[in-house]
């Protein structure tokens, strides 16, 4: 026996006026519970019974014909279109297929293009060592050239008196400077000095590179530099000038060599 | 009249609604002869508008068209299942056109004088001696009961709509409801 609340509960299904979580639930309990099942359905025809309290009238008869017809329509309608979207479909599977195709082709493009700028990259790479290697062996030549084309001179004593003494000269003759090396060279006698002469054979007169200072102990070395510029040198002398020097050779020459 | 004569009519709707499942055009044209007269008359005095009444009576066949699949015969009978479901496309039209205000209006008018209308010929006896016993059942129904079922079948009103028009507690209406559809269901010989 369904009470009294639970009959209010389901009147108000059948009249749709419940929420819809519990119109569900009571649902579930229509379609499991006979008893419940058929109170819904006797009082749900007696309310459908209603309808019959008003007087029936003719319907338009075309309308079943009307509903048939439309029905048809819109199936006709679905189907075509279905056919459009499978025309529609291919088209753009086709094309899909097309710039999927065109995507690989330009990827293995761009792959290839990437290889190459890597090998091409690595190409410049060594070329820049090899470059950098044939830089310094160059260098190297050009230096090797450069002590090469050094000229050393020794120069003999003139006089017995300096006999003891040695002179070196090394001539660089690309620069035009020396490097003069003296040993055991005894002072100046007052009011005179050592000048040392370069000799060109295409110049007059021997070129003055400059007053020897003589320090305590008789050892020079010292860097010289002619005072005009000279071509290929044939000698170098050392001579006992007045102090200070003079423009061209006077005095005795005590050293000479080449 | 026992409802119990009306089973072989109710067998055959439910044989007609399978048909139409399955896409049988004589079928729907056979029910919808059967059914129309008094759905038509429904919707028209829910809406009381001749064109709007056969638009939702189109609606709700068009919706029997194509869910009669649906139909569960264990659940209720086929007359009750297609009444819900005009009365539901006739209800949506009344709050889709904020109508109801005004209908609520002409309801309570037209409302003395609807127990002297005489039913007219309907395409099948069967339902038209239906309609009469129906008739009888819902004059037998004590006023109140009447109202609050009337207000809620044709005037497609809730419980609190009726509550609040009537200014009576929305338990009393509930009970009047409950009350009135025990009573028909029991003139009808469908329970107590």
């Amino acid at each position: 026996m369904i009470d009294e609340s639970k009959q209010e509960l389901l009147v108000a299904y059948i009249l749709d006026e419940l929420a819809p979580a519990t119109a569900e639930k009571l649902r579930a309990e229509i379609v499991s519970d006979l008893e419940v099942r058929d109170f819904v359905r006797q009082t749900e025809d007696a309310f459908a019974s209603l309808a019959h309290t008003v007087p029936s009238i003719e319907a338009p008869s075309a309308i079943p014909h009307r509903i048939l017809e439309q029905e048809r329509h819109d199936t006709q309608q679905t189907r075509t279109v279905g056919r459009s979207k499978i025309i529609w479909l291919a088209v753009s599977s086709a094309l899909a297929a097309l710039l999927a195709i065109a995507c690989i082709v330009l990827s293995l493009e761009l792959h290839r293009l990437r290889t190459k700028v890597a090998q091409v990259s690595r190409e410049m790479f060594l070329l820049r060592q090899e470059n950098r290697r044939i830089t310094g062996e160059i260098e190297v030549l050009q230096q090797k050239n450069r002590l090469a084309e050094l000229k050393i001179a020794t120069l003999k004593a003139q006089v017995v008196a300096f006999e003891a003494s040695t002179v070196v000269v090394v001539w660089d003759p690309n620069q035009e400077r020396g490097l003069l090396q003296l040993d055991r060279l005894p002072p100046p006698t007052p009011g005179k000095d050592y000048q040392l002469w370069v000799i060109d054979p295409k110049i007059a007169q021997p070129v003055s590179a400059g007053v020897i200072s003589v320090p305590n102990n008789g050892l020079i070395r010292a860097t010289f530099q002619p005072r005009r510029p000279v071509g290929s040198v044939s000698a170098f002398a050392i001579s006992v000038e007045r102090s200070g020097g003079v423009p061209e050779p006077e005095g005795q020459i005590i050293f000479a060599g080449m | 009249m026992a409802i119990s004569e009306q089973e072989p009519d109710r067998e055959l709707e439910v044989k007609l609604i399978a048909r139409i499942a399955k896409g049988d055009d004589a079928a729907f044209v056979e029910l919808y002869k059967r059914f129309a007269g008094a759905l038509y008359a429904m919707a028209q005095r829910m809406l009381t508008d001749t064109k709007e009444a056969e638009d939702a009576l189109q609606e709700g066949f068009t919706y029997i068209w194509q869910k009669a699949g649906t139909y569960d015969p264990t659940r209720s009978s086929p007359f009750a299942w297609a009444v819900m479901i005009t009365r539901n496309k006739a209800i949506d039209r009344l709050r889709a056109r904020e109508r109801i205000e005004k209908l609520r209006e002409k309801f309570t008018e037209q409302g003395a004088d609807r127990s002297q209308q005489d039913l007219v010929s309907a395409n099948e006896p069967a339902l038209r001696e239906r309609a009469s016993i129906v008739r009888s059942a819902v004059l037998q129904l004590p006023e109140d009961q009447r109202e609050a079922l009337e207000l809620s079948f044709f005037g497609g009103l809730t419980h609190g709509e009726i509550s609040e028009r009537l200014g009576v507690p929305l338990g009393t209406i509930k009970a009047r409801i409950r009350r009135g559809l025990l009573r028909l269901r029991g003139s009808l010989g469908e329970g107590p």
